[in-house]
């Protein structure tokens, strides 16, 4: 299996503000003496990740939310036999790993109808997030308690398992400081978007009427302001890991690819969210190229070191072709390209998003 | 005559970290010996928990440093969104995260470098765990995803690893050119080198005593990852 997919995507954005600094202006950045507009990676990524294309994509995989958890095991614990005292006493060493129960306040336990044992004190005070490795590791306990008749241990209860299978933080990564066993690296990088051209950010100075000023005192407008925006085509390029990622996913080549399918589908198309509603800024990859291959993983942002002109071609055309270029240049020059690489031009009509999506898990089962 | 591997790094953007706790997250002008060493433990497939192979690579190997392009300074704004913590609540994806009711933001800048491209060179010392051809295979084919200080970093060239036998470190690096790919990034007159000591026998910096400029204490030499401890090391500069 080849190690690395790396995608190159053209994104061309109307007038939009995506990604703000401090001062509300679009993010730039200076790349070959010619200042661009920039969307940072961590944008990006937060838009993929949190897409509704990307929750279905992978839904099913990415777990269960629910409170009920405790009430679960206690009545599979009474239904083989367990009394229930101890199935409930059980139940909530189990659900309490993944979350605060529920315990009945004073007053409640004052009333006639009290019953110690009810299963909703099994219940956790929020939803919590059970990952499918962690239902089969749930199930697992179950089952053992079943048979020796013992309540579970300190280590039983250790179900936080160290390797999960949410593909969100196999592809992007997790740090907790305070359990750094728990730690995920990304297999995911993504680098900065920036624009293929020169760009200058430009006000829009706006005015809002008051509707109920008749003018009669005070003529003038209800609110002034500005915002900045800028419109561009953006280079996005990002390279995946797919050793890690298989890593990452306790060697599951079948959510591995289901992964990739989501990862490549929501960076052709969600764009960020920021000021969507201002500028309704929504965009589709023009262009995507997918390399596969063991070698170094380099960008390709060496193709717009010169800011491309539009010329008589236009910009998009005169993208395409540098990119082109510059990737026939570079292999030409350091050898180890990928000779299949596939791509999807809307501007020739040639190729599409399911070719690339083949490509980019093509080989993945083989492990 | 002594024997160093040499190879370049640019990217759109790097960014070589300095000690920094809180908010300002600031990145030197040219990577230092944690973020090289990373780098080559990510080519050779090391993983951060490897703390006694990644301390091997450090002590393994001496660096040396030509600024190719110095660049300039890029202030990114960064903001997260991250729910408090609380006991018992664990999230396993990012939208869960985002789907609290209480998220709060946590504010830093993150400093990078644009428009800079720099040349390392490697020697290796007696402890070294590999030889410098197989350090220069590694970088050709790298076991997982390299970046220049920051993982949202990729290089945007191949590194070019070049085994360069020579009498200085001086005329090490003049036998090694940039990529003329980045003829358009502003180039200096002179060049700033950086090196640490000592040279290996047969191999002297080559730097005449007015080119050599100050030595500098910096705290770059990896102690342990897991502690997140970073010891001094002293950088020589020169200007040629």
């Amino acid at each position: 299996m080849e190690r690395f997919v790396q995608l190159h995507l053209l994104t061309a954005y109307p007038p939009a503000n995506l990604n703000r600094d401090d001062l509300g202006r679009p993010k730039t950045a200076l790349v070959g003496g010619a200042e661009r507009l920039r969307i940072s990676s961590q944008s990006l990524k937060r838009a993929w990740r949190n897409s509704d294309l990307f929750q279905e994509s992978l839904a099913g995989h990415l777990g269960t939310r629910t409170k009920r958890m405790g009430e679960e095991v206690f009545n599979r614990l009474v239904t083989s036999g367990v009394p229930k005292q101890k199935a409930h006493e059980w139940a909530r060493k189990i659900a309490g790993v993944f979350g605060k129960l529920n315990s009945p306040s004073k007053e409640e336990q004052k009333k006639s109808d009290y019953d110690p044992y009810d299963p909703k004190w099994t219940h956790i005070g929020q939803l919590a997030h059970f990952s499918p490795e962690e239902l089969a590791a749930i199930d697992a306990l179950v089952q053992k308690l079943i048979e020796t008749k013992q309540g579970p241990s300190g280590e039983d209860l250790n179900l936080l398992r160290e390797r999960h299978s949410a593909a969100d933080i196999a592809l992007f990564g997790r740090m907790l400081a305070d359990v750094p066993s728990f730690n995920t690296e990304a297999a995911c990088q993504v680098a900065h978007a920036i624009t293929v051209h020169k760009v200058a950010v430009e006000d829009d100075f706006y005015t809002a009427v008051d509707d109920l000023n008749k003018g009669e005192e005070d003529v003038g407008a209800g609110h002034m302001g500005e915002t900045e925006f800028g419109a561009g085509l953006f280079y996005l390029y990002l390279c995946l890991d797919r050793e890690l990622l298989l890593k990452n996913l306790g060697g599951d080549a079948q959510l591995a690819e289901r992964t990739v399918e989501a990862l490549v589908a929501s960076t052709a198309t969600v764009a960020p969210t920021g000021k969507q509603n201002s500028f309704a800024s929504r965009a589709r990859a023009s262009y995507v190229l997918c390399e596969k291959g063991d070698a170094q993983p380099r960008s390709l942002a060496v193709a717009f070191l010169k800011p491309v002109e539009a010329g008589r071609e236009g910009l998009l055309a005169n993208a395409i072709k540098a990119l082109e270029d510059e990737r026939e240049r570079l292999d030409r020059a350091y050898g180890d390209g990928d000779p299949n690489a596939v791509a999807m031009n809307t501007l020739t009509g040639r190729g599409s998003l399911a070719d690339i999506l083949a490509y980019a898990k093509g080989g993945l089962a083989d492990g | 005559m002594a024997e160093l591997l040499l190879f370049q790094l640019y990217g759109p953007l790097a960014s070589w970290g300095e000690p920094a706790v809180g908010e300002h997250r600031p990145s030197a002008t040219h990577p230092g010996k944690s973020q090289v060493t990373g780098l080559l433990g990510a080519a050779l497939g090391l993983s951060r928990d490897q703390e006694e192979k990644l301390a091997a690579l450090a002590g393994g190997y001496g660096l040396a440093v030509r600024v190719d392009a110095e660049g300039e300074l890029l202030r990114d704004y960064h903001t997260t969104q991250v729910p408090p913590a609380r006991r018992g609540r664990t999230f396993t994806t990012r939208a869960e995260e985002l789907a609290v009711d209480d998220l709060y933001t946590i504010l830093s800048q993150r400093d990078y470098r644009v428009e800079a491209a720099w040349t390392c060179a490697l020697w290796a010392t007696a402890s070294a765990p590999y030889p410098l051809p197989d350090l220069a295979e590694a970088l050709r084919r790298p076991r997982f995803t390299l970046y220049l200080g920051r993982k949202s970093c990729p290089p945007a060239l191949p590194l070019r690893p070049e085994l360069i036998e020579s009498n200085t470190l001086k005329d090490a690096f003049a036998g090694y050119a940039l990529d003329d790919r980045l003829g358009r990034l502003k180039r200096p007159e002179r060049h700033r080198y950086f090196w640490e000591e000592p040279l290996p026998d047969g191999l002297a910096s080559g730097f005449s005593p007015q080119e050599k400029l100050w030595v500098v204490p910096r705290r770059d030499r990896p102690g342990s990852r897991r502690r997140w401890q970073f010891a001094t090391r002293d950088e020589h500069h020169a200007m040629a």
